[in-house]
């Protein structure tokens, strides 16, 4: 049941995160592009979550453009912030 | 997209305005008192005070002049009274209103006779003026006639999602029927500066346009502050956003996907009808103010978590797609496209619901910013004083 999963927002096909428009708490399914990934961590609403792992170093997309790169290996499910993207603009 | 006719107040110079304020326009700290003194006597005018106007040199005294001519020629005004503490400047001011906008502008100066004898003198200026303004009547003007301004500001991940794409589908509708398209915030776009430089018509603005974005980062840094570093703000960042290029990609969704015109200089009008970027800071007020000198008759601002930002000449819309603002803030927002982040409604029936709003602003009907009067007219300092 559709219902089952929690909301979230991808915004472009290429985006490998995907924003949260419901706090997301671990154990928790949602489902993009016929893909269901299980959360891994808390993820309070309109933060980014992993839709595929990232690999250390890895970039980070979103509207389809880089958005930073990973600080570490991210896996599908875990929250994306600041503690583990950061920017090529600035560092 | 439909072009809706509004009824509106069509200008000497051509401009079309949506209100029909008598202003009274400080040119310096004496004037602030005398114009505030005024408002609480009369009905129907909006008072625009400041604290700036003196010993201000070079181009920053030229942008404050700018602001505040710019502010007598906006089409919501019908007419100004300028009071400043002393007579030249003043008059340079009222003078140059009246020149460009063919409008009437009367100066009042304070030296000579004091605040209290110069707020009536002022007084019974603006109760003629108003007096003969109120005789002026909307007539049948078109939505693609205004100028339109955007902004955003405390911005969250919900803005790149609802709010600021709508604000572009929206610009896309004016555009296309031949309206005026202004937005800014030159800090802002780091990040996604090469996407909007990919946008302007000619490699000659594209140039001036990457030239105004470099020349400040390096400004910045000149004065120990790395503006890529500043950003994105705390508040962003409880709002989910992590990186400066994520909060660009998400505020430019508000660009209309159209070609750019050009760049303008803080408080220029625009030269022709289209998109136009102009050079500002991405403090709101300061932002909303200079767009307000170029003309802007509507300004489209959209917030994530909750920026209250207005302005006295210049109705400002506010939109929020986070559904907790729109609950929290509700007296502050003025139109709610959560749906669209929640996935209720499409990206065009979220523009739609703007689209109306701006409709009904244009034929008289009062934003929250402006009922809560939140008249946050701010002149753009540029360097100190003298």
């Amino acid at each position: 049941m559709s219902s089952d999963y929690k909301k979230t927002h991808v915004h472009d096909k290429k985006d490998n995160v995907a924003v949260a428009l419901e706090d997301l708490k671990p154990g928790d399914r949602v489902k993009v592009e016929n893909k269901e990934i299980e959360i891994r961590q808390d993820i309070p609403f309109g933060h980014k979550v992993a839709i595929s792992d990232i690999e250390e170093g890895g970039e980070v997309i979103k509207y389809g453009e880089v958005i930073g790169v990973a600080k570490q290996t991210i896996k599908a499910g875990e929250h994306v912030h600041v503690h583990n993207l950061r920017s090529l603009k600035y560092s | 997209m439909e072009n809706p006719e509004i009824l509106a107040y069509r200008r000497e110079d051509g401009s079309v305005g949506v209100r029909n304020h008598v202003a009274l326009i400080a040119v310096d700290h004496a004037g602030a008192v005398v114009v505030d003194g005024v408002a609480k006597l009369l009905r129907g005018v909006e008072s625009v005070p400041h604290q700036y106007g003196r010993l201000q040199f070079g181009e920053d005294l030229e942008l404050t002049f700018e602001t505040l001519i710019g502010v007598g020629c906006n089409p919501n005004v019908a007419a100004a009274v300028v009071v400043g503490i002393e007579p030249n400047w003043t008059t340079k001011v009222a003078e140059e209103i009246e020149k460009r906008s063919k409008k009437p502008a009367k100066a009042v100066w304070v030296i000579g006779q004091g605040t209290v004898s110069a707020i009536e003198e002022a007084a019974k200026k603006a109760r003629k003026l108003v007096s003969w303004a109120t005789e002026l009547r909307r007539e049948s003007c078109k939505l693609s006639d205004l100028v339109i301004g955007v902004k955003c500001g405390a911005s969250d991940t919900t803005s790149g999602i609802a709010a600021n794409p709508v604000i572009g589908r929206v610009g896309e509708w004016i555009v296309d029927s031949g309206g005026t398209f202004i937005f800014g915030e030159t800090t802002e776009l780091a990040g996604g500066e090469h996407i909007v430089a990919s946008r302007f018509e000619s490699d000659e603005e594209r140039e001036k346009f990457l030239k105004v974005y470099t020349d400040y980062v390096e400004f910045a840094k000149s004065k120990g502050a790395d503006i890529l570093g500043s950003q994105p703000t705390q508040e962003n960042i409880a709002g989910g956003l992590t990186t400066i290029e994520e909060k660009a990609l998400g505020n430019i969704q508000k660009v209309p996907n159209r070609p750019i015109k050009g760049v303008l200089k803080p408080a220029e009008k625009p030269k022709d009808r289209g998109v136009w970027f102009m050079d500002t800071s991405s403090s709101a007020q300061e932002q909303v103010t200079l767009l307000a000198a170029a003309g802007a008759a509507i300004h489209l601002f959209s917030t994530g978590k909750g920026n209250t930002v207005g302005n006295q000449i210049v109705p400002v819309v506010k939109i929020t797609g986070n559904p907790i603002t729109a609950r929290q803030m509700e007296d502050n927002i003025d139109v709610d496209v959560s749906g669209i982040t929640m996935g209720e409604i499409s990206l065009d029936e979220g523009a739609m619901k703007v689209y109306e709003f701006m409709e009904k602003v244009a034929n008289g009907k009062l934003t929250a910013a402006e009922i809560l009067r939140h008249d946050n007219f701010t002149i753009t300092k540029l360097y100190p004083s003298m």
